[in-house]
């Protein structure tokens, strides 16, 4: 039953406009704008029906006003919450891309001419998620928190923007199908092999304790191993010293497709996408190369990252 | 997002019980006083002890099975109009106990608004109505904060003021449609069922009269009935309102006999009738009341043998109606054996003094029962005062009254007097009903208020039918006649000064009767005769109102579609011609200019399309090339392009 209703629903809601993704601006018009009473309103209406057919029937007049008022009312409530969609343009849209399974928060930006015209509490929905867009000086935004499943272009679906303000009688829903889609990065795994050595030159000397050359010298902090200790110097001084070693680490990294062998395609675009965060916390300079796409970098920074994360989010 | 379930917060709770409560209060108004404060009371506390946490469920059981056992107790078993609205009020005063989530919320509220609703079936004074209003306005603003909270607006920071006047914004902006819909609904001529009964009555003019039964109306000062004369007002000395008739007497109570329920003889007017429309406020009875002796009998209303008005179903509402009264000639000339025997009989073995006082005046008197009626007013005129305080009458009540009290109102001496006359073997009967009325100089109306309560007597006489006396009039003219007027010059000052600002309110009051309370099917009619329907059925009426309905529909789809469409002719007739392209599979792609789409077609068509091309390229100079009013090729103008666009066909 509930099966078939769906079906129904889903039919007939692919009446509704718009039918197929558009491109921003899209502006909500009364050829888009739907109006059904809540299921309040329905109650309401039942109530009312009642009230009418009592008074008629015994010819009341002053019951027969009263829900002829009522009537009246709930009709101009009806007007004013189409009134509410009518005429908002929602002009730009975008996310900033996430990780696949985090939500995407998706913006909306809207804007209405009529400034006089009180545009809140407007609800912006899409199957369980929902949020509220209220317009101040005919501006305003939503964050939708979409969920992601799969890397690569997220579709963005078709939302419902809704009110049934003012009374609560009727909602009056538009839907809106922005075309862009928005870019889900793939899930990088949970864990892995560390970063590759780099082969480069090295241009980079991190310090290390496990490190061959000795750096340099410093005071002793609380908590520094026994045996990183230079006594020879700390006689010489009087004051303990320690040994600081450091390792020479190429700055390029590179992260190649290739050389994982033995995994599988997604298994192999998860820990690329490890790999990549990694390196940029430990701000390395890195270099992807996948199939089908020219190597990207040696580079680093978030636009470096974006662009490699984007070449992995986009493999097939 | 699940808001249906989510606890009320208090503000919004404040509102929905504030629009409860104001719903509830014109009902209670109307109900018995005990009753009303009772439940009154019970609200107000469980409102209060459900406000942090919601009552357990065998709490809530007993009370409201409490307070339906105490609207029983008081509205006795019958079930009648007013026991469903003392329920309704008490369902009402229980609901809060369990209104915790918005949807308890919104049914509560839902419901309450029938509490006006049923306020109205009892009473539709002022008072109900602007109560109504209020409640109306509340209930609206409950609801306006409920779907703030819904959708997420609990915080609203919009001043209280704008919130109230939007709602008052959408009353005003419905009320045009509610009024055209007022006037406009097709009324039903005769309910579908009937209007139940109220289970206590109202004090005022009933089937029996019995001793101490009118002492609450004779001080009640609202009206009972408005009437306008057409033709010419009667001297205050003939306004006789007659109700119903008694003729069976059982010693203590006066009711009406058998005979009330034959048809009307024959009567015969002299001297002036009267042509008026009177409104009568509802009594909840089947009685009407009309001026002296109506001649004839309204539409739906029975005239009976004793010239009484009496209608099929209860007076609810104010109900007009227009007669004709006049002062008759021989009024039930012949009365039959049996007519007599009804008209003489008195309960065997009662008032003896009074039984023997007549017997003797017959015996001096012989055959002239006109002087006995005489006598008797004489005597009444010479020893009897008139009051409203009056010590409980005995087994013997005409004789306690004659012979001992002596003082008493309006039923005691019409009651007295008939049984005088009937032991001294004259047809008598008392006629229950009001006399006097105040004149209201603003709207040109007369006033008749329920204060003027009044019984007088109706004797039959040989050779002239059936006579009024008066014995009240006897002793006190003025309390018969009285008007406000007079007792405020008794009284001076105050009411005095007050009595134009009554005359204006109840101007008023008679006008939204006139044109709201009062409104049917006949006037409805009435309506639309200046048009030209002179009479039509409830289904043609139905018929033509959805036939209307649904034009005004139809031109608003017309309206709109027409408004969606390209505004630009130019770009109009381009997309017909596209469209006729698009049939052969050589529509024009969104992204094609006019001038490429043009050459693909020729390219692609044996033979060419030079036309296209060159519509093309005269499409995109109008379209895109400099301002029109800039020199252009001779002959181009928009409509001769326009033209040859829609000539072409591919």
């Amino acid at each position: 039953m509930g099966e078939r209703l769906r079906a129904l629903r889903g039919r007939i809601e692919r009446f509704a406009r718009p039918r197929g993704p558009e491109a921003l601006p899209i502006e909500l018009h009364r050829g888009r704008i739907y109006v059904l009473p809540t299921k309040f309103g329905l109650f309401f209406g039942t109530m009312l029906a009642a009230m009418g057919l009592g008074a008629l029937n015994y010819n009341n007049n002053p019951a027969l006003l009263l829900m002829l008022l009522l009537a009246g009312a709930a009709q101009t409530s009806l007007l004013s919450a189409h009134l509410q969609l009518s005429g908002l343009r929602f002009v730009a849209s975008g996310a900033d891309p996430v990780p696949a399974g985090a939500p995407i928060l998706l913006r909306l930006h809207a804007r209405s001419k009529t400034r006089g015209r009180a545009r809140r509490g407007l609800r912006v929905d899409c199957d369980d998620v929902a949020t509220v867009l209220s317009l101040e000086d005919g501006v305003g935004d939503a964050e939708l928190a979409l969920p992601t499943h799969r890397r690569g272009w997220l579709d963005v679906p078709r939302l419902r923007v809704s009110t049934t303000r003012p009374l609560g009688l009727v909602r009056a829903w538009s839907w809106i199908w922005p075309e862009q889609p928005l870019l889900v990065y793939p899930a990088p795994e949970p864990a892995g092999p560390p970063l590759p050595d780099g082969d480069g030159d090295a241009a980079l000397a991190r310090l290390h304790p496990l490190g061959d050359d000795v750096h340099h010298l410093r005071a002793y902090r609380r908590g520094d191993p026994p045996r990183t200790i230079a006594w020879k110097p700390t006689a010489r001084l009087g004051n303990l010293l320690v040994r600081e070693y450091e390792r020479p680490l190429s700055a390029d990294i590179v992260l190649d497709w290739t050389k994982l062998a033995g995994l599988g395609s997604e298994a192999r675009i998860a820990r690329l996408a490890r790999w990549v965060d990694e390196a940029e916390r430990d701000a390395r300079r890195y270099r992807l190369i996948v199939p089908g796409h020219p190597p990207i970098g040696p580079a680093h920074g978030p636009a470096h990252r974006h662009a490699c994360l984007r070449a992995l989010a986009l493999l097939p | 997002m699940n808001v249906g379930r989510e606890r009320l917060d208090p503000r919004t709770r404040t509102a929905v019980l504030l629009a409860a409560g104001a719903c509830v209060v014109p009902l209670l108004l109307q109900l018995p006083r005990t009753l009303a404060f009772g439940i009154a009371v019970a609200a107000v506390a469980i409102a209060i002890g459900t406000w942090r946490r919601p009552a357990a469920a065998w709490v809530r059981v007993s009370i409201a099975l409490a307070l339906a056992i105490a609207v029983f107790a008081t509205m006795g078993v019958n079930f009648g109009r007013d026991t469903g609205c003392a329920m309704l009020a008490a369902m009402l005063a229980v609901k809060p106990a369990e209104t915790n989530t918005m949807r308890d919320a919104r049914s509560l509220v839902g419901f309450a608004l029938f509490a006006p609703f049923a306020t109205f079936l009892l009473d539709q004074g002022p008072l109900s109505l602007g109560l109504g209003l209020v409640a109306v306005y509340l209930a609206l603003l409950a609801m306006q904060r409920l779907s703030d909270v819904e959708s997420g607006q609990a915080r609203n920071t919009a001043p209280g003021w704008k919130r109230v006047a939007g709602v008052g914004r959408m009353l005003l902006l419905g009320l045009p449609l509610a009024l055209a819909a007022f006037w406009l609904f097709p009324r039903l001529a005769s309910p579908l069922w009937g209007v139940p009964d109220r289970a206590i009555a109202r004090p005022g003019l009933a089937d029996s009269m019995s001793p101490g039964q009118w002492e609450d109306m004779l001080l009640d000062d609202t009206p009972a009935a408005r009437l306008t004369f057409f033709n010419r007002t009667p001297p205050p000395a003939r306004m006789y309102f007659r109700g119903p008739v008694f003729t069976e007497f059982d010693g203590r109570t006066w009711s009406r006999g058998a005979g009330a329920f034959e048809p009307s003889g024959r009567v015969r007017p002299v001297g002036e009738t009267f042509l008026y429309e009177i409104a009568l406020e509802p009594t909840d009875r089947r009685q009407l009341i009309a001026l002296d002796v109506p001649l004839d009998a309204p539409a739906q209303a029975f005239l009976g043998r004793d010239r009484t008005l009496r209608v099929d179903r209860p007076l609810t509402s104010v109900t007009r109606w227009t007669m004709r009264s006049g002062n008759v000639e021989r009024f039930d000339e012949t009365l039959s054996p049996g007519q007599r025997q009804h008209h003489l009989q008195l309960p065997a073995g009662l008032n003896p003094r009074t039984v023997a006082l007549a017997r003797q005046w017959r015996r001096e008197a012989g055959d002239d029962d006109a002087a006995i009626v005489q006598r008797a007013l004489g005597m009444i005129r010479a020893g009897f005062a008139y009051t409203l305080t009056v010590s409980l009458a005995g087994r013997d009540a005409v004789d306690q009254f004659l012979f001992v009290d002596k003082r008493g109102y309006c039923e005691h001496f019409s009651s007295s007097f008939v049984v005088l006359m009937r032991a001294a073997g004259i047809p008598a009967r008392v006629v229950g009903g009001y006399a006097g009325a105040d004149h209201n100089p603003i709207g040109d109306y007369w006033i008749v208020r329920r204060s003027d309560a009044h019984a007088w007597a109706e004797v039959w006489l040989p050779g002239r039918g059936w006579v009024r006396v008066d014995p009240t009039a006897a002793v006190a003219p003025e309390r018969v006649f009285d008007t406000l007027e007079d007792r405020a010059r008794a009284q001076d000052t105050l009411l005095g000064n007050l009595a134009p600002m009554y005359d204006v309110g109840d101007w008023m009051l008679n006008g939204w009767n006139d044109f709201v309370l009062g409104f049917n099917a006949e006037r409805q009619r009435a309506l639309l005769r200046p048009i030209g329907i002179e009479s039509i059925q409830p289904e043609r009426l139905l018929l033509l109102f959805s036939v209307l309905a649904l034009g005004g529909l139809a031109a608003t789809v017309w309206l709109l579609s027409r408004d969606l469409r390209e505004r630009d002719p130019l770009l109009r007739a381009w997309h017909r011609l596209g469209k006729r392209y698009a049939r052969l599979g050589l529509g024009r792609a969104a992204h094609e200019p006019a001038v490429d789409w043009a050459e693909r077609v020729h390219r692609a068509r044996a033979g060419g399309d030079e036309a296209l091309r060159g519509l093309g390229v005269r499409f995109s100079r109008w379209r895109y090339g400099p301002a029109p009013d800039a020199p252009g090729p001779a002959g181009d103008g928009l409509n001769a392009l326009l033209r040859d666009l829609d000539a072409h066909r591919p």
